[in-house]
């Protein structure tokens, strides 16, 4: 019982985790209709911003977090700008973008790679490596407290989407661009904003992700292929849906890890994208194919 | 009469394409239903899309209470009282009947009074206060429709523009959408509004306009059109079957 509590608790603290750094993906998506494979390797940028802030000055990579959406939402506009303010009035806007961001996510680790060496890297505050126990059941902290964090921070989104006007704003352009712009929503504003948001929260995964993960420059492959799991089972677009998939794969995954042998667990995210993709294409939450 | 909308000969397109209008015109009478009619591909829809600054008009002008449209931002046409419902999708379907009337009102700024007029709306509308917490789209077509409709009128528009509010309703609830519109028309709100079925609309508006090939055929009180013999035989022969 005590074993299954455990796996149950850290499969539940990784997924939260995976579900802050699927968010931005999905939101994204959601938004602009952009499959954005470039997410993870921002992600890492946060990562080594974070990474940084901690070597140099002793940044605690919590306290550092902030920043480093701050940072990394001022480098989306950028590359909003940059890079798909142009496509987003083509025919081929969808096709171009997975194109463009392939690209962009190799330009990245090139980048970091020529900056920071291949070396694996990885931030150490004191909790990363400390512990509590309730009853029998073992609590990394690190991981504990980046689940915890995660899990707060998609929260926090989803009260800014459901309530505020600019959350209106998003969800509506998200759902129906055309009727938002007809009723008077500036679409370009909202889809550059919500571009900012989500590279902002690639952002903020990356400050929890430089305790939870050793990470290096070419990390971000392993990262895609599991966020585009989660993704595709919560269903493109949802936020919901996102968190839902992260922490069910992410604890089958802890399962599998346990009982059947750790090499299998990556697997589970692998198998569930061709089932779902084969069973059910909309995902869990997401819309009928139709009606995206 | 007054004219409310006056649209003079123009031509529009989709970006750098062809002309898609060349030579439509329309006046919009205040208080009125007015109906446009025409072929497939006439141009119907690019004619609306044009009025509410979707497409850029590259001749002609759309004049609205004495000022000129041309070249407005689509938000700036509603907020100057022009509301569009496109064809089809109008609506947030994975929001519920309450927030779409909130979406409808984004350009309110006192919160206070948008929330006073969706409770208004609400009182009116029964179908949509027995929903208010239902998705919109898991609505049916016409409890959708209604929707659509009654969102338009919570920024208090001067004119709302309708393209195709019958499609794929059944007939029964199709009449009940005319009488939407003209409930809306004997409150002031002008009706402008697009139909395949050119007998069905032209019955239930005060003025018909018909368009083919991006053009105005013709245009004039809906009971003229109705009894015109070319208008029956290019339009409302093979039509009443649809
Ligand atoms: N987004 C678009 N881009 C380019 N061309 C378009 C676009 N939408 C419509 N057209 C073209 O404009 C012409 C008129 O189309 P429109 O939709 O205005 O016709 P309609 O009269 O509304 O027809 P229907 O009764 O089928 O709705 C058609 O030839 C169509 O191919
Ligand atoms: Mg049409």
């Amino acid at each position: 019982m005590a074993e299954i509590l455990q796996i149950l608790i850290l499969g539940l603290a990784l997924g939260g985790v995976i579900a802050l750094m699927g968010s931005g993906l999905s939101l994204v998506f959601g938004v602009m209709r952009i499959v954005n494979l470039a997410h993870p390797s921002l992600i890492i940028g946060g990562a080594y911003i974070t990474y940084l802030a901690f070597k140099a000055l002793g940044v605690d990579p919590i306290v550092m977090l902030p920043v480093a959406a701050v940072i990394m939402a001022a480098i989306g506009v950028v590359l909003y700008r940059l890079v798909f303010q142009r496509e987003a009035k083509s025919a081929k806007y969808s096709e171009m973008t997975v194109l463009l961001t392939f690209a962009l996510a190799m330009m990245v680790e090139g980048l970091l790679g020529g900056l920071f060496t291949n070396t694996q890297r990885v931030t150490s505050p004191d909790y990363a490596t400390a512990a509590f126990f309730i009853g029998d059941v073992f609590i990394p902290k690190g991981q504990f407290y980046a689940g915890v964090v995660s899990l707060t921070i998609i929260a926090a989104l989803s009260l800014f989407l459901k309530y505020s006007r600019l959350g209106y704003a998003i969800r509506a352009t998200t759902q129906n661009r055309e009727a938002a712009e007809l009723l008077g929503v500036n679409v370009q504003f909202i889809s550059i904003l919500a571009f900012a948001i989500g590279i902002g929260l690639a952002g903020a995964a990356g400050s929890l992700v430089s305790f939870v993960f050793s990470f290096f420059p070419a990390k971000h492959w392993e990262w895609i292929a599991m966020l585009m799991s989660v993704v595709v089972l919560g269903g493109m677009g949802s936020i919901l849906g996102t968190v839902v998939g992260a922490l069910f794969l992410s604890v089958v995954a802890a399962f599998v890890g346990t009982w059947i042998g750790a090499t299998w667990s990556t697997l589970t995210f692998f198998l569930a994208l061709f089932i779902i993709l084969l069973v059910r294409p909309q995902g869990l939450f997401g819309e009928k194919p139709e009606l995206a | 009469m007054t004219k409310l909308l006056e649209v003079t000969n123009i031509t529009a397109g989709y970006g750098d394409g062809p002309a898609i209008l060349d030579g439509a015109h329309l006046t919009v009478e205040p208080g009125k239903v007015h109906c446009i009619i025409g072929p497939n591909g006439a141009g119907k829809s690019t004619l609306l899309k044009a009025i509410c600054g979707m497409l850029s008009i590259r001749k002609g002008d759309v004049v609205f209470k004495g000022e000129r449209l041309n070249g407005l931002r689509p938000d700036q046409i509603l907020r100057k009282g022009i509301c569009f419902v496109p064809q089809e999708r109008a609506l947030f379907p994975k929001m519920t009947v309450r927030e779409n009337l909130r979406m409808g009102g984004f350009i309110l700024d006192d919160k206070k009074e948008l929330e006073r007029r969706i409770d208004g709306i609400l009182e009116r509308f029964p179908i949509l206060r027995e929903r208010a917490e239902q998705h919109a789209g898991t609505m049916s077509g016409g409890q959708q429709q209604t929707l659509a409709m009654a969102r338009t009128l919570i920024i208090k528009p001067d004119i709302v523009m309708l393209d195709e509010p019958s499609l794929g309703l059944a007939p029964k609830i199709v009449q009940e959408m005319f009488d939407i519109m003209k409930m809306m028309s004997a409150e002031g709100v002008t009706v402008l509004l697009v139909e395949q079925n050119a007998l069905m609309g032209l019955k239930n508006a005060d003025w018909g306009v018909v368009l083919d090939l991006g053009r105005t055929l013709f245009e004039g009180p809906a009971a003229t059109v109705l009894a015109d013999p070319r208008i029956q035989e290019l339009y409302l022969g093979g039509k009443k079957a649809a």
